[in-house]
């Protein structure tokens, strides 16, 4: 596999996200592969530094590779801990022998003022590790000719195509995209771009080389998204038409992406006023017979724990995206973490059928929510949908999605005709919304139903008609119903996802794990095998009702498992031995990251063991 | 498609149900009294289909209110019936939504939805049974628990300041904000109507008093607590009008405002919250209909949501939806 991986550093405001973004865009255009992930982005809103990694390859990329070819920094904090504390600067993971391109004009403009870049600082560094230094003035530069200092980033863009040996066409289809075609903001990039090249070609850049020729696919349906909007767009295929959500990252895209198309669709979009508020509107809508959903990360979720119950007690289907990221409490709002999984699968009080679900990169995040909203509504259940900001927050290259493969089964949904029939008695119709029937699960209806009058929706412990009981023969009777009929009838449905076999199924070392540990887990098992050792990994998709059975057969076929995740509890872990394996402490290992930052296939090599 | 024709109209036995909570001569049994002669004007009079009706209720002895009827409902937990009204009012705008709570359910542990309620302006009706004990579980002190009251929980008389629910609904920007009393049937009955008929956040405060935990001196049992209400406690807010014009308003004023306190007018929001701060150096609570608005867009205007554009009843199909979805893979490329 060929790869490239490049990190755009400066503070916030730089643009060093648009450019990654664009320069990821220009690469799919041309037939690449790209994944763009936050690489270091703080939690506040003043103009820290921070960077953002592309990686570019030949064939899909799942995540970040070790060390970035080339750095392009716009503030010395890519070079040294301006802080003069202990973090660590992207410097530290540019390759030997890598190109570092820098500004080398002073800030000239609020708010970014301070911290130029200065190389002579690290230059030990730089020699030690053979850098190629290039300095411009892009700030400079694009004030004097362009009358725009924010246009030095698209100037700075102008020098990697040169570095990366790429022409000109794509970049300016994107600009053209981006700001319209023939407006004033067009030519301005344009030009800066176009300028940005001259200057490396007369500075004598050397090219980065070792690039194989890359061939633009025609009609290229592939998409370059986050995994927020794939599984935002696959909940709108799946026909969700109501959302509501408060902002919090790394989940607020989705409710951004859904208040902009939803509409069109006829649905609607609540910013509520809390996630209490809006677990509960997504109740409340359920019951009126929408498709609806809710994205949250852990805080937000912990305030849906009641409604979760509501939801348990009134077999209302009921949709929640949780974005986890490193916690407990505020936590680390916007770095990756798996803290939260067993409140998605044992969170909220009493006992009721739910089902858990993980994506491991968009594509799946994308049709998953066929299976998500189809389960929800076949057996009236809470389907949550975990997802790490890694995945939610970091955009791919993905193969064409087609939305025509989504089949839409809503269960025991009534329409008027089916109501007539099976509830008309005595001149009325008598709708019990608990009806205690073989498989458990009662037949719905929508409210507005003609003739429908006594659907009674209840959160107290209830009869057949909705009314409250506590007697207790009909209260066994309805647990029976929420909690062990429907768990057993859940475990056998084709829709939960088995797990993802990769790697070599002779392989006696093995990886488990979920969500976006799955890129840098599959390269391992890639750079293992360039060694001569064989290994596998079973990617999970379905958590709750715990695959037992294939996690089982896969840890009884390995000498050593590693559990991969990022949770220094182990929840993952933990579950496989609770439901799976039982404790061989011998056999299973954790491999735990739970410093915010995201795996990669050398964090992992290194903690096997 | 009206099912209750007028050749076999709806009558009381078709919507009641097989509930009996309260205690006797519980204020709440009024309350639901006149709210059934409402659904039977909608119905029959208005033709509604009852089936388009939706209630709802939180926890407490107020939201038994579904127990003791029969139709559509969502009988959810403490304080949380209002977000999920909204959820259900935003995804079918066709639907009449009237959600029972009480004060403790409503005023204090369900307080952020009632505020943000009134401010998004649902089009939905509140109707609080307001007893200023929390009764369900005995007779603590409730948020509208007047300064004074001794209870289980306040065995020194009540220090901290109650809620005034109608000061707040009127600062949030209810459209229609009205106290009842649940022993006047027929004026309660007049109010649940227009509530319903409001276009937008409908809050009608009933005081509902409770025969069993509510205690004043020298008046215990049913009768004598309501007495105590009606001689010691409300104060109508068109007798407040007349009779306290003088200490509330300037000559100015008075020259200028008409005879009759006027709900519609456009200053009623400051008349009220005026009258409400005079009543209350009485010690008097007003009671009456204080405030009808209907020039601000409901929550459901403004989501772009109507009966006939209902999120609940659009076809998700695939097929119905394929070329918008196509776009949407498309701005994404």
């Amino acid at each position: 596999m060929w790869s490239v991986q490049i990190c755009g550093a400066g503070r916030a405001g730089d643009g060093t996200n648009t450019q990654v973004l664009t320069l990821g865009q220009v690469f799919k255009d041309l037939g690449a592969w790209s994944f763009i992930w936050r690489e270091e982005v703080y939690s506040n809103i003043q103009t820290r530094d921070s960077a953002f990694g592309l990686r570019v390859a030949d064939q899909p990329v799942y995540g970040p590779d070790d060390e970035f070819d080339i750095l392009e920094a716009f503030d010395q904090g890519a070079l040294v801990d301006i802080t003069g504390g202990v973090r660590v600067p992207p410097l530290a993971r540019l390759k030997k022998g890598g190109v570092l391109i820098y500004d080398s004009s002073p800030r000239l403009e609020y708010p970014n003022a301070g911290h130029e870049v200065h190389p002579e600082v690290v230059a030990d560094v730089l020699e030690r590790q053979r850098v190629r230094v290039y300095g411009f003035p892009f700030g400079q530069t694009a004030r004097e000719r362009f009358k725009n200092y924010i246009v030095r980033g698209t100037v700075a863009l102008g020098v990697v195509a040169h570095l990366l040996d790429l022409p000109d066409e794509p970049f300016l289809h994107r600009f053209r995209r981006t700001f319209g075609e023939d407006s004033d903001l067009y030519h301005m990039n344009r030009d800066a771009f176009l300028l940005g090249r001259q200057m490396a070609r007369q500075e004598g850049c050397e090219r980065l080389g070792r690039r194989p020729d890359l061939t633009p696919i025609a009609d290229d349906q592939r998409q370059l998204l986050l995994g927020n909007e794939a599984l935002a767009l696959g909940a709108i295929v799946a026909g969700c038409r109501f959302y509501a959500g408060y902002p919090i990252t790394p989940a607020s895209e989705v409710l951004e992406y859904m208040a902009e198309k939803l509409p069109r669709f006829g649905g609607a979009v609540l910013q509520a006023d809390s996630e209490m508020a809006a677990a509960h509107h997504v109740i409340g809508a359920a019951v009126a017979g929408a498709r609806s959903m809710t994205a949250t990360a852990g805080p937000g979720f912990s305030l849906m724990q009641e409604a979760i119950s509501a939801a348990g007690m009134t077999e209302t289907p009921m949709v929640i995206v949780l974005s986890q990221r490193g916690g407990p409490a505020t936590g680390l709002p916007t770095k990756v973490g798996q803290e939260d999984l067993n409140e998605a699968i044992f969170g909220g009080h009493g006992d009721f059928a739910r089902i858990v679900l993980a994506a491991s990169e968009p594509e799946e995040a994308f049709y998953i929510m066929e299976k998500v909203f189809n389960l929800a509504e076949r057996y009236q259940c809470l389907v949550i949908l975990v997802l790490d900001q890694m995945l939610a927050q970091s955009s791919y290259t993905i193969p064409p999605l087609d939305p025509s493969r989504f089949v839409i089964d809503r269960g025991k949904l009534l329409d008027a005709a089916a109501v007539e029939r099976l509830y008309r008695s005595n001149g009325r119709i008598d709708y019990k919304r608990y009806l205690l029937t073989k498989d458990g699960i009662s037949p719905r209806v929508v409210p507005g139903t003609p003739g429908v009058t006594s659907l009674y929706v209840n959160t107290n412990e209830h009869d057949e008609a909705g009314y409250i009981t506590e007697e207790m023969a009909i209260r066994k009777a309805m647990v029976e119903k929420r909690v062990i009929k429907r768990t057993a009838l859940i475990r056998q449905d084709p829709d939960l996802p088995p797990p993802r076999l990769e790697g070599d199924s002779e392989g006696r070392i093995g990886f488990i794990g979920y969500g976006s540990v799955f890129g840098p887990v599959v390269e391992t098992l890639q750079r293992l095998a360039e060694r001569g050792q064989k290994a596998k990994f079973l990617a999970l998709r379905t958590l709750w009702p715990f695959p037992s059975k294939e996690v089982k057969e896969f840890v009884r076929s390995c000498d050593r498992v590693y559990v991969v995740e990022y949770s220094a509890g182990a929840q993952l872990l933990g579950l496989v031995q609770r439901e799976a394996t039982g404790p061989m402490p011998r056999k299973l290992r954790s491999i735990l990251r739970y410093d915010g930052r995201p795996m990669t296939p050398g964090y992992i090599l290194a903690e096997m063991k | 498609m009206a099912v209750y024709t007028p050749e076999k109209p709806l009558t009381q036995a078709d919507i009641t149900g097989p509930g009996a909570w309260w205690c006797s001569g519980c204020g709440d049994f009024g309350v639901t009294a006149a709210f059934k002669e409402v659904l039977l004007t909608l119905v029959n009079d208005m033709k509604v289909p009852l089936e388009q009706v939706f209630i709802f209720s939180g926890i407490g002895c107020s939201s038994k209110e579904p127990e003791m009827l029969r139709v559509n409902a969502y009988h959810g937990q403490h304080g949380r019936s209002i977000p999920v009204a909204m959820g259900l009012a935003a995804a079918n705008p066709g639907l009449v939504v009237v959600d029972f709570g009480g004060d403790g359910d409503t005023y204090a542990i369900g307080m952020e939805h009632f505020v943000h309620a009134c401010i998004k302006n649902v089009n939905m009706t509140l109707i609080i049974m307001n007893n200023q004990v929390y009764g369900l579980t005995k007779g603590q002190a409730s948020p509208t628990a007047h300064l004074g009251l001794k209870t289980s929980s306040t065995p020194e008389g009540k220090k901290l300041r109650p809620v005034n629910p109608l000061k707040l609904a009127i600062a949030a920007g209810a459209a229609f904000v009205a106290r009842g009393v649940s022993w006047n049937k027929k004026e309660l009955a007049q109010l649940m109507l227009r509530a319903i008929q409001t276009k937008g956040f409908a809050l009608l405060d009933v005081f509902s008093p409770c025969v069993t935990y509510h205690r004043e001196p020298g008046f215990r049992g049913s009768g004598p607590i309501v007495d105590w209400y009606r001689t010691n406690y409300v104060l109508d807010i068109r007798d407040a009008w007349r009779e306290m014009r003088e200490q509330v308003f300037t000559p100015e004023e008075q020259a200028r405002l008409p005879a009759e306190y006027d709900p519609t007018s456009p200053e009623a929001a400051t008349h009220a919250l005026r009258l409400i701060e005079e009543a209350a150096k009485l010690g008097r609570e007003v009671t009456g209909l204080l405030l009808i608005n209907e020039s601000v867009p409901t929550m459901e205007e403004n989501l772009g949501v109507s009966k006939e554009r209902a999120p609940a009843l659009v076809d998700i199909s695939v097929r119905a939806n394929l070329k918008g979805y196509q776009e949407l893979l498309a701005e994404l490329r």
